[in-house]
């Protein structure tokens, strides 16, 4: 999927967080977004998933308006924290993930994601009793459940140990091999880590610059 | 005691009716009360079963100056007024994303002063004790059939949509990512809730409405560890409620919604007590251990 981003403003009320921002992303990118905490990473990817209302610039997908779009199944969304979700009335994994895999999908696909995301054996647990890194495997796994073509991951290292953070770079990675257009926000300064093929940087003074690796840095518009 | 009771369920019908309505009225209440107790809405049931009140109180006021309709049945206009409060909270709810208790504080507010206005209109606020607190043990045949047919739609509702209303429910944000019309289902939920309020709006009453709904559900959860379990246990908490409501009622004639909230309330103290016991139990265990 082509993602087109042309001039994109942004305000809370008086204030502005996204100042003309454009950018393109094609199939199989994988694009890191970094900056401070207010920096303006989660509103930029609330606009993309049509959660904020675009009043200035325009969004694409495959060239339709997002306003028109209506294909988001084609869009797999890790929100941070997983505070949307409300994870302290009893339910299980396996729950969460029947309830999840509204299309019909391979059975054995699904085992070989639970097996492959190392949450097989906590199927039968309940949501509330896992640690954050186990948590944030069963959420990857749900946005992955039917097929996107992309994947967006809003701070998704925020909560979790080392270990479990090297367990989802290389997760990471691997979906981007096998051709999955990833969108990663992250505050973290272990961008090196990761083999991203563009980066948005997010200052926090509405500024902002787009590069694509081993391309020459566009900077945004003030 | 006890025994006169068992034998007077089964050789008065009016008991053996309020056990048949208890019964149905004891899955439907927690089954609907579980997808609002995660919605976080757990006043929403209080909310609908006030403007079900205006709708009874229209009803009634059109007959006393004359106007009967098909809505002669105060019920069915009950029904009609509580997808139109449940309709407005979503209204509401939209324009204040951040504060969505106003949306109930202002539909709440409206239907109390329209139902207060229209029973007073149509002179016969005498009724209206019995809509506030409701009564199992007068319910009718008819009104059986209506309780049959309402757990029928929401079973049918259930069967199609269930995963997509639990999936919306326990996350709205994500919903639309599996193909989810969230819009749509808050639509089918509202109505189904409707529905299920204004019907049980005649044996609970409006102000006992969301104990049946939520008390259940509160104590389930403290002992279920997924949801299908603790749908399960909130549905049997509720079931010796009314039993245990009606033997009350009955015993004591006290009036039998208040009864079985009161049954309701006993469950989930003791069940909160045991599960902090055990707990307390287990922390000195694993002290020992250590």
């Amino acid at each position: 999927m082509q993602i087109n981003i042309n001039n994109l403003s942004f305000a809370y009320g008086a204030k502005t967080i996204i100042s003309n921002l454009s950018l393109t992303l094609n199939s199989g990118d994988y694009l890191v977004i970094r900056g401070k905490n207010g920096s303006g990473k989660s509103t930029f990817i609330k606009c993309l998933l049509g959660f904020n209302q675009v009043k200035a610039g325009m969004i694409f997908y495959d060239k339709v308006d997002i306003t028109a779009f209506k294909s988001w199944t084609r869009f797999g969304y890790v929100s941070q924290s997983f505070d949307d979700f409300n994870y302290e009335f009893p339910i299980t994994v396996g729950e969460l993930l029947q309830i999840s895999s509204l299309k019909k999908t391979n059975e054995s696909d699904r085992l070989k994601l639970l097996e492959k995301m190392g949450i097989f054996d906590i199927i039968n647990q309940n949501i509330n009793s896992l640690s954050g890194g186990q948590l944030q495997r069963v959420f990857i796994v749900r946005a992955m459940l039917n097929n996107p073509e992309v994947l967006i991951l809003d701070e998704p290292t925020a909560s979790i140990d080392k270990q479990n953070k090297i367990f989802f770079y290389n997760t990471i990675e691997e979906l981007h091999q096998a051709g999955l257009t990833i969108v990663l926000i992250t505050h973290n300064d272990d961008i090196e880590e990761l083999n991203y093929t563009h980066l948005l940087s997010m200052y926090g003074d509405l500024t902002t610059s787009f590069e694509e690796r081993g391309v020459e840095v566009k900077e945004g518009v003030l | 005691m006890f025994l006169s009771f068992i034998t007077d369920l089964f050789q008065q019908d009016f008991m053996l009716r309020a056990l048949i309505a208890g019964i149905m009225l004891g899955v439907l209440a927690p089954l609907l009360g579980t997808f609002v107790v995660v919605r976080r809405l757990s006043f929403i049931a209080d909310t609908l079963g006030h403007f079900s009140l205006v709708g009874i109180s229209v009803s009634l006021f059109l007959s006393s100056i004359g106007i009967v309709t098909f809505f002669e049945k105060p019920l069915y206009l009950g029904i009609i007024f509580s997808i139109i409060g449940g309709l407005l909270i979503e209204m509401f709810r939209r324009s204040y994303n951040n504060f969505q208790e106003i949306s109930m504080v202002i539909v709440i507010s409206l239907g109390a002063a329209l139902s207060a206005i229209f029973f007073s209109l149509s002179k016969k606020t005498g009724s209206l004790y019995n809509y506030l607190f409701g009564s199992i043990l007068t319910v009718t045949n008819y009104y059986i059939v209506l309780i049959l047919i309402t757990a029928l739609i929401v079973a049918i509702l259930f069967i199609l949509f269930g995963k997509q209303i639990l999936s919306v429910s326990f996350d709205e944000s994500s919903a639309k990512f599996l193909g989810i019309n969230v819009n749509l289902f808050q639509i089918v939920f509202i109505i189904m809730l409707s529905i299920v309020v204004s019907v049980l709006l005649e044996s609970a009453g409006v102000l006992l409405i969301s104990s049946m709904m939520v008390i259940p559900v509160a104590a389930g959860m403290k002992l279920g560890w997924s949801y299908k379990s603790t749908l399960i246990i909130s549905i049997i908490f509720s079931e010796l409620s009314v039993f245990f409501g009606l033997w009350l009622a009955y015993s004591l004639n006290i009036p039998s919604g208040a009864a079985i909230v009161s049954i309701n309330i006993i469950i989930l103290l003791f069940v909160a007590v045991i599960k902090k016991i055990v707990l307390k139990s287990r922390i000195a265990k694993m002290d020992k251990i250590q």
